[in-house]
């Protein structure tokens, strides 16, 4: 893992997903698959080895008709910042070759798959099952090897893949901006291929560190919470929903506990 | 037909008997070969495993063959470290088994990850936070030690050692077998330590997550001890299976109550920090973490039930520290081998436990149970070393003179 | 030198060292690294420089504006256009998975003839000129016989030139059949003409960017219904700014789940609970009088007839809502801040609805003045850009030809097309009255209900020739297969018909080279026009498809070109001066009420109902769907292929069922095995089945996945309309 950079905060991508807004429709899902070459096979209905780096989840508070409600949680890859916002993710800091990193100018969570050699540590590790192994070699048949981006590559079988947070469109933004000297991203210059696509405009990505930017005032919403915060995996990826049963699912309570609204940010300055 | 290789003033069973068996076990090898190829060249779709249980079957077996090979290091410290000159008539056969128990570990390995020709990246690339790169140094060095430490005992095989070459060879390596031993113990130990590591450190993972100091989780340290503890119950419990077999006794019974009375102790202690560990994890780190200990119990009573703690910790952990602990107990043969069997059923349920309960258990609250069967190859594989084990054991014992005290006990005439 | 052992083991000893030291070990290590990270048969995408075009989605009525993003002449992806006036950038699953419709396994690669029986799928490919000579010698065998009313089409729609295109060579050829897909615009129409008076044709338009109250009677409004993208993004506005939606359903659909309050009536009562609403509205005094006193005819009959079958506890007991939820829900709906608008259309409208329904919905709209209003419904004038569609000698060439639906016909004047009645026509007769069947953008043996009866009907076709681009269930069932190009390898127009509160007019590009040897429909009508002569060719005065196209945008093209789309930004709805026809032209309240037919099935034998289940991430339309879409759909819906049936818990037990476990679904029309899966969020005594699934053709990533919908249930004639108004049947279930 690199050392820190001590100087600046560096910036940190993060999403807020407005789950009362989000309709379940799964185009952030297809629009993911698509931007990232994510292979498919025969039979996907065993979604236990169904590669969906982003998975939208549904939610039930189990209330009998016609008092159940429902809400659909996306659950990309949360570029966990682990255990007081270090970097060491909870997958990062078990990978034994080094082939997932936390990059510190972005707060994302890197998958070298070239390097990657298939132990899935990294799985075991990740409570929120944003990992994905190749269990088969992936095959594309017919012309649809013409679908495929080349700013994404292809993954072979038998390494691990998850959501990059769209790294390439990062690197991509990054390029036009130093053509044009500028050394920052404007907020619409690096957006996820998620993002875009969602029709509710229920997912906001940005810089949670840039006050400019939306992500960093929606994520102290009062009804924002991440993740399985107890945990203290540190996600940047915030949810709000006006349901308190809806914000209770995010973690794990004993029955005597409440709800908690605020989330405990971990926040590291060196 | 082959009496010319085994050792001097020994009786072993026919060629053609022991032919006969070694084709059982060589079939049985071959079987596993072939599932091993199938994962090989078709990929781990071979396998039950899924995005959930990306742990299962295999490593498992890899973390309990390493616990009950733990018996090597441990038996190896006592002797050559600590001093207690008895166990030199059980080291060789301890190593012997460690040795089995390593390969086998390696192997598994091998057939376990995504990409085997790759596998190298994990020195290459190595994470030194990582666990599991603690691992794989320390399992390969160690492996290399045992390796090193067989190598004497190979040389005592009669038509090797007639050779001056390897009889000085032997003889000169017999004598740095204490700084071997030594080093062995020392790697061990944190090789040991490391799988604990695995599980422990997923901070992700409630059931498997324990607190600690430094980098280490408590997992780290019991590990250990109860590899030391549970692994020289092995290497008797396979001693007594040799002898069984053999029909003649190999060991003096004074080596046995020694090593069982070490054993026992080490598993009463290790039964207190386990029992500590156990409560803290169940009354501070998990509800912390929002979850009440039989949320982890409660939802599937047969795989995951509360049965299986108590199973692990009363039956396997604090009886037979009792029965070895106490001179009646060791001194009644059943119940030695009883203890020594729960022992080692203790360290793998143990194990089992670990890998098993944390990938099955949802984290996320709208994530359900899993439940996974391991595939024809995933048996076949994990039986492969088991069977090859026993091939090396029953050759060793043909043809290497193994046990120190076997032509005391059994006067040829 | 003698090798002894010992040498040996020295020379082998120093051998391995000595290798060690050479650059091999490294070179070989270095090598396996690089192959094990590539591996040949892993494809490696050609790099080139990204770029944008601009076009339109057709594969559902929504009509988004698309971006292409291509590397030199591939596809790579399709985003939503910003700046389109639909779907302002959204996108949905099936949209963004075009390449693989493009790329995909499942396309029609060249003209086919079918070479062993129907539905066989047996094929030889055959040149264009050739399949081309064939239609026409059948057409002309046709013409000679007198038999010209025996050619019939299907498309999609109506709207649009090549619709249009094919209408008017049936036309100048001596047919009226053409028809079209049903769907709920069809009883729009019929509701607009009812009780708006106009003879044109409008189409049905909502305000939902300017409204605070919406109450959807079934409709999936954030599941397909209307122009999806565009109500989704509406849905987050209401969200947004507060605005309320009530859902009249029988299950937590996603729209009802989102909504702010579910009011779960009894199946087929929602008319019932609309009239209720409607009697509480005039006995409270809540309506507009402006409008129904100045600007509508028959309201006194109409309060007359509502009051007296319709008060509160009358629908109550029908509907098994309490009372005063009824009352309260229609003081709301009456009185909700600056407007309040009634939809209807279940799920994603892709079936017609009972006039009973449909009218009691347009009436509580007009009851609180909100025809033509802002946030309210309208009927929007679309802009008659087809001149020649309307050519009196078109329409000449058939006069006094019976159309074989009877629609238009003094039984259903009100009605354009009835598809549905179709199968039953030709099942009547000994000889198919169709003797030749031209089938466009259209998959009738998977999208029509009764499947069994569909196809039955279509063996009876002696001649069907399908434009299908893909091997759907219709083009196997097909004689001739004429592929068109799919739309992102042709120009066509499409005017969008998705309750859009204004018109808006796309237009699809040719965005990559044709990818197979297909043909776009359009330029194969005007072959076969001109091939067929006389008063048929001289009907088609165009060089080509894009000569047509345009020549009928004219002034248009220009900006559709360049933008992608045309629309009227300030468009207005009429204000109710002027905005209704018929003899006083005033809206036209009716107290008739027909009897609603009853739902399929003896409640004996089939106790539980069984009603469909839609959704965005499910193509239910005659688009299949891609390996990209069905990889989203839960396995609380499909399991291997196994369809996955959502029961109530209570039901389900009471059946002796038990969740996740195999079971058989039985409808009078059929039965098929099942799993199941217990949700609260359904009403017990009802089931719910994923429609979309079960497809017939199609390749390995979507046939025989889960069962189709259509093939369990059957047609429910409307008695006015003659439309298929079916919304579920009867149904019972048991483990197996
Ligand atoms: N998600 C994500 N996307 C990224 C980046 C990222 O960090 N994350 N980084 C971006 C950057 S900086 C770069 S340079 C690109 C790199 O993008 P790629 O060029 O796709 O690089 P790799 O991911 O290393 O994969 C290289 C692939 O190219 C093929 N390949 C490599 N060498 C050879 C060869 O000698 N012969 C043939 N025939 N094939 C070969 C193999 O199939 C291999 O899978 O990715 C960009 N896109
Ligand atoms: N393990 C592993 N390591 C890899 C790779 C891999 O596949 N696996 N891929 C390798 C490849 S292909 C690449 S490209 C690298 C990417 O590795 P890096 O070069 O670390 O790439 P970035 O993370 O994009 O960081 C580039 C940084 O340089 C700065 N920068 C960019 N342009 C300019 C400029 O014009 N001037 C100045 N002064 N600064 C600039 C930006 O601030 C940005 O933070 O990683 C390499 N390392
Ligand atoms: S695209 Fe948006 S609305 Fe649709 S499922 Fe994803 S987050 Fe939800
Ligand atoms: S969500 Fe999982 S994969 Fe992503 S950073 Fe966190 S632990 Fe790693
Ligand atoms: S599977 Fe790959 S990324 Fe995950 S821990 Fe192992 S080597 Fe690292
Ligand atoms: S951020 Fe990019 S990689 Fe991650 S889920 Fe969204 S689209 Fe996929
Ligand atoms: S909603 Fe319809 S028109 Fe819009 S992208 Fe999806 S399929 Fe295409
Ligand atoms: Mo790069």
């Amino acid at each position: 893992m690199k050392k820190e950079s001590s100087h600046e905060p560096g910036r940190k991508y993060g999403m807020v997903i407005d789950l009362d807004k989000c309709t379940g429709c799964g185009s952030c899902m297809v629009a993911c698959m698509a931007e990232n070459n994510v292979s498919f096979k025969e039979d996907e209905s065993n979604k236990l080895d169904s590669i969906t780096w982003m998975r939208v989840y549904r939610l039930t508070n189990n209330k009998p008709f016609p008092e159940t409600e429902i809400r659909y949680l996306p659950r990309p890859c949360m570029h966990c910042g682990g255990k007081g916002d270090l970097g060491h993710s909870p997958c990062v800091s078990v990978c034994p070759a080094t082939a997932t990193d936390y990059d510190h100018k972005t707060g994302i969570v890197s998958q070298i798959y070239t390097r990657c050699f298939g132990c899935r540590y990294c799985m075991a590790a990740c409570p929120y099952h944003a990992r994905y192994f190749n269990w088969w070699d992936p095959i594309w048949p017919a012309d649809l090897k013409k679908s495929l981006s080349p700013n994404v590559s292809p993954r072979m079988r038998g390494v691990v893949e998850k959501c990059s947070f769209c790294f390439h469109r990062y690197q991509l933004a990054m390029e036009r901006a130093y053509n044009e000297d500028r050394r920052e991203l404007e907020e619409a210059e690096y957006q996820t291929a998620c993002t875009q696509a969602c029709p509710a405009g229920a997912i906001v990505f940005g810089d949670l560190n840039n006050p400019d930017h939306a992500v960093h005032t929606l994520k102290d919403h009062p009804n924002a919470f991440r993740l399985l915060e107890r945990l203290g995996t540190n996600p940047k990826v915030y949810y709000i929903s006006d349901r308190e049963w809806v914000r209770r699912s995010g973690d794990n309570y004993l029955n005597n506990e409440k709800t908690n609204t605020k989330p405990a940010v971990q926040e590291h300055h060196s | 037909m082959d009496s010319a290789f085994i050792p001097k003033g020994v009786k072993r069973c026919s060629f053609g008997t022991f032919s006969l068996g070694m084709l059982v076990l060589t079939a049985i090898v071959f079987w596993g070969f072939y599932a091993a190829i199938l994962c090989w060249l078709k990929g781990l779709n071979q396998t039950n495993m899924n995005d959930s249980y990306g742990f299962a079957l295999w490593i498992w077996a890899d973390l309990a063959v390493i616990a009950i090979g733990g018996g090597a290091f441990f038996t190896g410290l006592l002797r050559y470290v600590i001093g207690l000159d008895e166990l030199k008539n059980i080291i060789n056969f301890a190593v012997i088994v460690g040795f089995c128990c390593y390969c086998s570990a390696m192997l598994i390995l091998a057939i376990d990850i995504g990409q085997p020709l790759r596998g190298w990246f994990i020195f290459w690339h190595a994470n030194v936070h990582s666990m599991l790169t603690e691992v794989a140094f320390c399992l390969s060095l160690y492996l290399s030690v045992l390796a090193i430490e067989y190598i004497p005992i190979l040389l005592e095989n009669r038509k090797i050692d007639e050779v001056p070459f390897f009889h000085n060879l032997g003889h000169t390596m017999h004598g740095a077998m204490a700084v071997f031993a030594a080093t062995g113990a020392f790697l061990s130990c944190f090789h040991q330590g490391s799988l604990g590591g695995v599980t422990g450190v997923l901070f992700g993972r409630p059931f498997g997550y324990r607190e600690g100091i430094f980098v280490w989780p408590w997992t780290f340290f019991l590990y250990t001890w109860s590899a030391a503890a549970c692994g020289p119950c092995f290497t008797m419990l396979t001693c007594k299976i040799t002898e069984k077999i053999s029909g003649k006794k190999l060991v003096k019974d004074n080596v046995y109550d020694l090593l069982g009375k070490i054993s026992g102790w080490m598993i009463g202690t290790y039964m207190v920090a386990k029992i500590a560990d156990t409560l803290y994890w169940a009354y501070v780190t998990s509800p912390s973490l929002g979850f009440a200990v039989m949320d982890y119990y409660n939802a599937h009573p047969l795989h995951h039930g509360i049965w299986i703690l108590i199973l692990e910790i009363v039956i396997c952990g604090v009886l037979p520290a009792m029965i070895l602990i106490s001179r009646k107990g060791r001194a009644n043969a059943t119940l030695f081998t009883l203890a020594t069997i729960l022992a080692v059923i203790g360290v793998c349920l143990n194990r089992w436990v670990m890998v098993m309960t944390p990938m099955a258990m949802p984290v996320m609250t709208f994530d359900s149970w899993v439940s996974y069967f391991p595939s024809w190859q995933e048996v076949a594989t994990t039986i492969l070393p088991l069977a090859g084990g026993i091939m090396i054991v029953s050759l060793s014992f043909r043809y290497l003179p193994v046990f120190p005290q076997e032509q005391e006990l059994n006067p040829v005439d | 030198m003698k090798i002894d052992r010992r040498s040996f083991l020295a020379l082998g000893i120093g051998a391995a060292a000595g290798t060690a030291f050479t650059p091999l070990p490294w070179k070989l290590t270095d090598d396996l690294s690089i192959w094990t990270q590539n591996w040949p048969w892993t494809p490696v995408p050609e790099d080139g420089d990204a770029y944008y075009d601009h076009s339109v989605c057709t594969l559902c009525p929504g009509g988004c504006g698309i971006l292409v993003r291509k590397i030199n002449d591939r596809i790579v992806k399709i985003e939503g256009m910003p700046s389109h006036p639909v779907n302002r950038g959204g996108i949905c699953a099936l949209g963004i998975s075009g390449p693989q419709l493009l790329y995909g396994p499942d396309r029609v690669i060249a003209p086919m003839k079918r070479s062993g029986a129907r539905g066989e799928g047996k094929w030889t490919t055959l040149s264009w000129d050739d399949a081309i000579a064939e239609v026409l010698d059948r057409l002309k065998k046709l013409e000679a016989d007198n038999k010209t009313e025996h050619l019939a089409c299907i498309c999609d729609t109506d709207r649009g030139t090549v619709p249009q295109l094919f209408k008017r060579m049936l036309s100048l050829f001596g047919s009226p059949n053409f028809m079209t897909t049903p769907s709920m615009y069809d009883s729009y129409e019929a509701v607009l003409k009812k009780m708006h008076g106009r003879k044109d044709t409008l189409d049905i338009g909502f305000d939902f960017e300017n409204t605070d109250f919406i109450l959807s009677f079934g409709s999936g409004v954030i599941e397909g219904w209307g122009s999806p993208v565009r109500m989704i993004m509406a849905n987050s506005a209401w969200k947004t700014k507060k605005a309320k939606q009530i859902q009249i359903e029988q299950r937590l659909s996603n729209t009802a789940a989102s909504s702010n309050g579910l009011f779960a009536v009894k199946p087929g009562t929602e008319a019932d609970l609309a009239l209720g609403l409607a009697c509480v509205i005039m006995e409270e005094e809540l309506y507009d009088k402006a409008f129904t006193g100045a600007y509508s005819t028959g309201f006194p009959e109409f309060r007359n007839m509502v009051t007296k079958n319709y008060n509160p506890d009358v629908v109550a007991e029908k509907t098994g809502i309490e009372r005063h939820l009824i009352i309260e829900l229609a003081r709301h709906f009456a009185s909700a801040g600056t407007s309040s608008l009634a939809i209807c259309g279940r799920g994603k409208g892709q079936t017609a609805g009972s006039m009973m329904e449909f009218m009691a919905v347009h009436s509580l709209n007009a009851l609180v003045g909100k025809i033509n209003t802002p946030g309210g419904v309208w009927s929007v004038e679309h802009p008659d850009y087809i001149p020649w569609a309307k050519e009196m000698n078109v329409r000449a060439a058939i006069a006094g030809k019976k159309r074989i639906d009877e629609a238009g016909s003094p039984v259903y004047p009100d009605s354009l097309s009835l598809l549905n009645r179709l199968p039953s026509k030709i099942l009547e007769s000994k000889e198919s009255p169709i003797e030749m069947l031209f089938v466009s953008n259209a998959n009738p043996a998977y999208t029509l209900a009764g499947t069994d009866k569909v196809i039955e009907a279509l063996g009876k076709i002696p001649f069907i020739v399908s434009f299908s681009s893909y091997m759907d269930e219709t083009a196997d069932q097909a004689d001739l297969i004429l592929p068109n190009h799919i739309y992102l390898e042709r120009y066509q127009d499409v005017p969008v018909r998705g309750g859009l509160a204004r018109p808006v007019i796309g237009l699809t590009r040719p965005v990559v080279e044709p990818q197979y040897d297909t043909m776009h429909s359009g330029d194969v009508v005007l072959k076969l026009a001109k091939g067929l002569g006389g008063q048929v060719g001289e009907g088609f005065p165009w060089d080509d498809y894009k000569d047509c196209l345009e020549k009928t945008m004219a002034d248009r093209w220009k900006e559709l070109e360049e933008t992608g789309f045309w629309t009227d930004e300030a468009y207005q709805p009429k204000p109710w001066a002027g905005a209704f026809g018929g003899t006083y032209g005033k809206f036209a309240f009716s107290d008739t009420i027909l009897p609603l037919p009853d739902l399929e099935g003896d409640v004996k034998d089939y106790p539980l109902i069984l009603i469909p289940k839609e959704s965005m991430r499910i193509s239910s339309s005659h688009i299949g769907d891609t390996p990209f879409t069905v990889k989203t759909v839960p396995d609380t819906e499909l399991k291997g292929k196994t369809l996955v049936i959502e029961i109530n818990p209570r039901t389900g037990k009471e059946q002796g069922l038990a969740d996740g476990k195999d079971a058989v679904l039985k409808t009078p029309l059929g039965q098929v095995r099942v799993k199941v899966s217990f949700f609260e969020g359904i009403m017990p005594g009802l089931m719910a089945m994923p429609k979309g699934l079960g497809h017939t053709a199609y390749g390995k990533y979507l046939k025989g996945k889960g069962a189709s919908y259509n093939a369990l249930v059957g047609p429910m004639e409307d008695p006015v309309s003659g439309q298929d108004i079916s919304w579920g049947i009867r149904a019972r279930i048991s483990r197996v």
